[in-house]
């Protein structure tokens, strides 16, 4: 009677795949159905799953080391660069509520992906800026620096689009080659005030999309003028060249510039720290991953001897009985 | 009363601390600016900035931008300076030599303009190494 109870249940793991099904279904979902009884592939499958989250774990890994080594570098230089604009505001101002005709929006992304939320951010700015501006008789327009960005606008405003530069970042970023860059957007695009936006740089982990307003020698004169937002100007006396609006003109292009190089430097320090998080947390990520999968492994192993062994067993005193 | 400068280029700040005198070369002519200067917003040219530090001229030599003085302070912004002692005496020779010979042999108007702004600039630090005072 006790022999028949104990082969009953011995069949009765021997030939239960139930459990193993499950395992197998939760980890590889498009696997087909294995035959009962063939328990070994199970092992075998979340084995290669284990082998390719270990290698990618690798490859994010390096990948933040990567972007650490260009943080630092490019950090440094995005720092200096602030010395230069800031002067400008003094004198300018920063006034992104002057209310003008043509706005010219150039947005600053990155040329390669994988650096969390940055490029959409800055889309995602660019878009309502360009809706917050439009209206009868005005003009908005894009300018598009880095890949990114070009990929995001050109699905939906293409007919906006002014002019496209990618592959910024292939050598490194000086300063000449962005006032190069500058003074190509000056000389083919018209406008009253060129809005950029970028992402400023504040912390590894922490980035403000900022938009910076550079206005058109002309406006600033009226604004200037009419002791608007740019009252303080009118107190300086202006000289070094034949007329005032040939110095204003030459001062706006050099701002421009300026502005334009800590644009292109903060957004790509910010690039580089948006990466580090975003390869930091997807390495942790595969390791808690792997804990998992070692886990589920073991497991299968584990169940896969006692049954082995409650077989073996069962089918000695089976036969002693 | 004191007199601040400060010297910025895009890529570092190349001057900030106090100063006695400071004479600038604009667009129009030297001007010279003592404390208490009215405020002005001008041009910078390519040339010479003398600065007057503990009854001592030092040079500089600018490459063009602007400059704003205004409530004692000063601030120019330029896109390239470098100090009279930081220069390399023979290669800036070497340079000016260069930019005359390229002056020669300049053709069409573009590369006529480029090139005698290239003579200007080496000029200019020639001069930065020896300051005709």
């Amino acid at each position: 009677m006790a022999m028949a109870a104990l082969r009953r249940d011995g069949r009765r793991f021997a030939t239960n795949p139930i459990p193993l099904n499950i395992l197998r279904s939760s980890l590889v979902p498009s696997e087909e159905p294995v035959s009962s009884g063939v328990r070994n592939i199970s092992t075998q499958v979340v084995r290669n799953r284990m082998k390719s989250v270990k290698n990618i774990q690798k490859i994010t890994k390096a990948m933040k080391m990567v972007a650490a080594s260009k943080l630092r570098a490019i950090q440094t230089r995005a720092e200096n660069s602030r010395g230069l604009w800031q002067p400008f505001t003094a004198l300018l101002g920063d006034t992104p509520s002057v209310d003008v005709k043509k706005n010219v929006i150039i947005t600053v992304s990155s040329d390669k992906g994988l650096c969390g939320g940055i490029n959409s951010t800055s889309v995602k700015i660019s878009r309502a800026l360009h809706k917050l501006n439009s209206g009868p008789e005005k003009e908005n327009k894009y300018v598009v620096l880095g890949e990114k960005a070009k990929a995001q606008l050109v699905r939906d405003s293409k007919k906006d689009i002014e002019l496209i530069m990618t592959e910024l970042q292939k050598n490194p970023l000086n300063y000449t080659q962005v006032s190069v860059l500058a003074d190509d957007i000056l000389k083919n695009v018209e406008f009253d005030a060129l809005r950029i936006i970028y992402n400023k740089f504040q912390s590894v982990v922490s980035f403000l999309p900022t938009m910076s307003t550079v206005l058109s020698p002309e406006v600033v004169e009226r604004e200037a003028e009419s002791g608007g937002k740019l009252g303080d100007l009118d107190s300086y006396e202006v000289e070094g060249a034949e007329t005032k609006a040939e110095v204003l003109q030459n001062l706006a292009e050099f701002q421009f510039s300026c502005v334009l190089f800590n644009a292109v430097l903060e957004n790509a320090t910010s690039e580089q720290g948006a990466r580090m998080s975003a390869m930091d947390s997807s390495s942790r990520n595969a390791g808690d991953m792997l804990d998992r999968l070692t886990l589920t492994y073991n497991r299968t192993r584990q169940a896969s001897i006692t049954t082995e062994l409650i077989e073996i067993i069962s089918g000695a005193s089976a036969l002693e009985g | 009363m004191t007199l601040n400068l400060s010297v910025l280029t895009p890529n570092r700040i190349v001057w900030d601390s106090e100063v006695e005198e400071i004479v600038l070369s604009t667009n129009s002519g030297q001007i010279g600016i003592l404390p208490n200067h009215a405020p002005i917003a001008t041009a910078v040219d390519i040339g010479i900035l003398r600065i007057r530090l503990n009854a001592q001229w030092l040079t500089m030599a600018l490459m063009g931008g602007f400059a704003r003085i205004g409530n004692n302070e000063i601030t120019v912004l330029v896109n390239d300076a470098e100090k009279g002692s930081d220069i390399d005496p023979q290669e800036a020779q070497q340079t000016l030599e260069i930019a005359e010979a390229n002056v020669k042999k300049a053709e069409g108007r573009r590369q006529k303009i480029e090139a005698n702004l290239a003579l200007r600039r080496a000029r200019t630090r020639v001069e930065a190494i020896n300051p005709i005072s």
